[in-house]
């Protein structure tokens, strides 16, 4: 890393008061949470819960209503150079069909001054070094999740974002994921990860949000949430279900 | 595009009577075709800069790398606009060449000379640049490729021609739609088309507006 990186002392991730409406529906009610350095917090809720409008609206995609989604302090889209401090994985196949993988990722390299040196890295890092010559349209929808991954990493970010990055990957490409992103946070860096996997989730995450309509109707340590013998899926059933 | 130009120059000047291309606005007509395509090609491949983000998503991680979208709506129209510059340069010269020779061919008296062919050339080019800004803003705007390329080519090459052409519904102000100030840059029609000058003056403004106009928008609006 450069020297100029800045030092990220504000919490990876807050959001206060967050609300997101489109039109009639309140697709984010009044959310509040935060992330600490070091840790892998998983996402979790039904479909149509709000999460990824939740983290659309953490990276800048989507603005909110009312509230605010801060990223190591700051608005994301106020950062200077975002892809240094954050990096976001929304959706598999955003991609040119047409583009090799390493030339989607110099593409982008190039616009933040990032060099080519580093997009071999990162092709290394997910392991499609040899595939990232290869047109992206030719990709299988795991390969496609870990040249997103390669993406997100290009800045070498302190945090990451990503929705549903399971999605695709076969037992071992989750394996792959889940043993980076404990790395990733052992490193002080920290991951929020949305999934509905929640058998998943439980072998990766350090702590949990469950969102339902909108809102949050659970969070705090795996362990917490889980004691008693209670496991993450029946938390998330009696939580969810009970909202409804 | 160069073997569009070569199809719409050759049709009209082996096509037209004899009488008519012994005009000297029909023989820049016939040579300006070739302005015309390479402004319907710029203003296409503009529109494809931001459309063709939207629809394959890589325009996500391009506001994820660079969330100040002003800058990356104004760098489009950079770079489309020197692409669009190209195109008119390539096409009005296939353009004047082609229109040239085939007028000469059929043995018509030549009324142009080296000063039109160089205003032909030098306003196709033009033309190709600021209509490439325009592709880029409409396509900001509009968002969705499909409408956004069948408008522009639907615009070009009909909607205009009613408006201001032949038929010409809206009479003088006609000649202050784009694709007439377009052609008035690099000298057609000079009695009823505005001055070259001018006609880039009112060709840069559009390009200008509509550039703003799609940067703001797509500034502002939330993307999927």
């Amino acid at each position: 890393m450069d020297a100029g990186q800045p030092v990220a002392v504000a919490a990876p991730v807050r959001v206060t008061s967050l609300t997101k409406r489109f039109g009639r529906l309140v697709a984010v009610d009044d959310l509040t949470f935060a992330l600490e350095p070091g840790t892998v917090t998983g996402f979790l809720g039904p479909n149509g819960a709000g999460k990824t409008t939740t983290l659309r609206l953490l990276v800048g995609l989507a603005e909110p209503t009312s509230g605010e989604a801060l990223v190591f302090g700051r608005r994301y889209r106020d950062l200077d150079r975002p892809a240094r401090l954050v990096g976001a994985v929304l959706e598999a196949s955003d991609f040119h069909p047409g583009r090799s993988g390493r030339d989607h990722l110099r593409a982008l390299a190039r616009s933040d001054e990032i060099p080519d040196r580093r997009v071999d890295e990162v092709l290394e890092l997910v392991e499609l070094r040899e595939d990232g010559r290869r047109r992206a349209g030719t990709y299988s929808l795991g390969m496609r999740q870990r040249l997103g991954l390669a993406a997100a990493l290009l800045g070498d970010p302190e945090l990451l974002v990503l929705d549903e990055p399971a999605n695709g990957l076969d037992p071992a490409g989750i394996h792959w994921l889940r043993s980076f992103l404990r790395d990733f946070a052992e490193q002080g860096r920290a991951v929020l990860i949305s999934s509905h996997l929640i058998a998943e989730l439980t072998q990766t995450v350090d702590r949990v949000i469950i969102i339902d309509s909108g809102h949050i109707v659970a969070s705090g340590p795996l362990v917490e949430l889980t004691r008693n013998g209670r496991t993450l899926e029946d938390v998330f059933l009696e939580r969810t279900g009970a909202s409804k | 595009m160069t073997s569009l130009v070569l199809l719409a120059v050759l049709l009209h000047a082996f096509g037209l009577r004899v009488e008519s291309l012994s005009d000297v606005s029909i023989q820049l007509m016939v040579l300006g075709r070739g302005e015309f395509l390479g402004a319907l090609f710029a203003a296409l491949l503009g529109a494809i800069s931001v459309t063709g983000e939207i629809r394959h998503g890589t325009i996500r991680s391009t506001f994820l790398f660079t969330p100040v979208r002003n800058r990356v709506i104004w760098s489009k129209v950079l770079v489309s606009g020197a692409i669009g510059v190209g195109f008119g340069l390539a096409a009005g010269t296939i353009g004047a060449v082609a229109g040239t020779a085939a007028l000469k061919a059929r043995g018509i008296d030549l009324l142009l000379d080296g000063s039109n062919d160089a205003l032909l050339i030098a306003g196709a080019s033009a033309a190709g640049g600021l209509w490439a800004a325009i592709g880029v803003g409409i396509g900001a705007i509009v968002r969705n490729q499909v409408p956004t390329l069948i408008g522009i080519c639907a615009w070009l090459l009909f909607v205009e021609g009613v408006l201001a052409g032949d038929v010409g519904v809206l009479g003088d102000i006609g000649r202050l739609l784009p694709g007439s100030a377009a052609s008035a840059i690099s000298g057609q029609d000079p009695g009823t088309l505005l001055a070259p000058e001018v006609g880039l003056a009112v060709l840069a403004l559009y390009a200008f507006a509509l550039a703003l106009a799609g940067a703001v928008t797509i500034s502002r609006r939330d993307v999927g």
